[in-house]
């Protein structure tokens, strides 16, 4: 079974799995300035502790049935007796779920920074920051939802929602340097790093555990 | 005949409990094994070990094959919001020369455009069998092939089993029903 093609005709046919996420985004972020009264400048403060939790949630909501379907469907067994490795088709469909909903909500978000900001230039660094963090996020909540396969999503995001949170002390600290105008470049390699070490143990991770669920 | 499958002194368990014991079988092309044993006796077990999908606790698989395993087990790896055709094309079989033939010769030629969900149980098994009327690999492994299929489709399922033998392939296979192909029983009851 092809799962480019699988997933893009998931994309045709069941567009709220993408567009979901994408639009509960969208909500958090528009509904979160007028739920407070403050200027301008507060509003721009308080957006990226918003912008960090509405991606953490979004990616969280994105990845709750990345596995759930095929395996009931059977889709994971016929995946599993392929002749290509179960890791090589776990990490496709965790960067076509990047693709179809990271991508997009890293351009929202710099949008977003954008307009509540008003810096272009903060907004322009902030975009490859997302585009990392969202690759990370999904990774490991992938490998959260694998976990807990057939246990329900809940328990997948309670063992791994904590392994974020140094993530988001990170990604906090990265903002405070490009709003001081500071070299931020340390914090984006820290990602990178995090990303180019995640990108190849969770597909890895996540095949052995798929393979014990479908025992 | 070339050895395809042999299987050495298979044992499993599930929490203590003995499902079958000792199990030893040789599969060569061309020939067909048909597993028969009672409701939980471990018969998917056995095929899902074969396949690779699940470990035995004692014994040993060999598998010498040059192609992928077909394996369509209880689940039929189909997506209920897709089409026909997109489910075809999901097996890759959608330029298949043969599939034509075998969509009016089930009946489905006309339910290309259909979602999966608005079509019977065995309308679905009809779909899922394409899989194996239409692969390329030289060992079908099917776990009950004929539950939900009307009696004609079961007679193009066994006509095709009995063709793809005298083609050289080798099948194993397990069903309550008995079934007017060529093979040897193995019962994993005793």
């Amino acid at each position: 079974m092809n799962i480019v093609k699988l997933e893009l005709l998931k994309l045709k046919s069941k567009s709220r799995g993408w567009l979901g996420p994408i639009l509960v985004f969208i909500l958090i972020m528009v509904a979160f300035p007028l739920t407070i009264e403050v200027s301008n400048k507060e509003l721009g403060q308080s957006f990226f502790s918003v912008l960090w939790i509405a991606i953490l949630l979004v990616m969280m909501l994105a990845t709750e049935d990345i596995f759930l379907e095929d395996f009931n469907d059977g889709s994971l067994e016929q995946f599993a007796i392929s002749d290509i490795n179960l890791s090589y088709l776990v990490g496709a469909k965790i960067f076509i779920y990047w693709l179809l909903i990271g991508v997009p909500i890293s351009f929202l978000g710099s949008v977003f920074c954008m307009g509540l900001t008003n810096s272009i230039y903060l907004a322009s660094h902030l975009f490859p920051i997302l585009l990392i963090t969202s690759y990370i996020f999904i990774n490991v909540f992938s490998f959260g939802n694998a976990l807990s396969l057939t246990k329900g999503s809940v328990l997948g995001t309670l063992i791994t929602l904590p392994l974020l949170l140094p993530l988001l002390i990170v990604l906090g600290k990265a903002v405070i340097s490009i709003n001081l105008n500071l070299n931020y470049l340390g914090f984006v390699t820290l990602l990178l790093g995090v990303l180019s070490i995640i990108i190849f143990i969770a597909p890895l991770i996540i095949s052995y555990i798929i393979r014990a669920h479908l025992e | 005949m070339h050895l395809k499958v042999k299987a050495t002194n298979l044992s499993y368990k599930i929490n203590e409990k003995k499902l079958f014991q000792n199990i030893s079988f040789a599969l060569f092309s061309g020939r067909a094994i048909h597993i028969q044993g009672d409701n939980g006796s471990g018969k998917t077990t056995l095929l899902k070990i074969v396949c690779g999908l699940t470990n035995q606790v004692k014994g040993d698989v060999e598998l010498k094959i040059d192609k992928k395993i077909c394996y369509l087990g209880h689940k039929n790896a189909l997506k209920q919001y897709l089409t026909v055709e997109d489910n075809l094309s999901l097996l890759n079989v959608v330029n298949h020369p043969n599939l034509t033939k075998y969509l009016n010769e089930f009946g489905l030629n006309e339910n290309l455009d259909t979602n999966l969900s608005s079509l019977s149980f065995g309308q679905q098994k009809k779909i899922a069998l394409l899989r194996v009327f239409l692969n390329d690999s030289d060992l079908l492994i099917l776990d009950e092939p004929c539950v939900g299929l009307d009696q004609q489709s079961q007679d193009h399922l066994c006509t095709f089993i009995n063709n793809e033998l005298r083609l050289g392939k080798s099948i194993l296979f397990s069903s309550h029903m008995p079934l007017n192909i060529n093979s040897e029983v193995l019962n994993i009851n005793s």
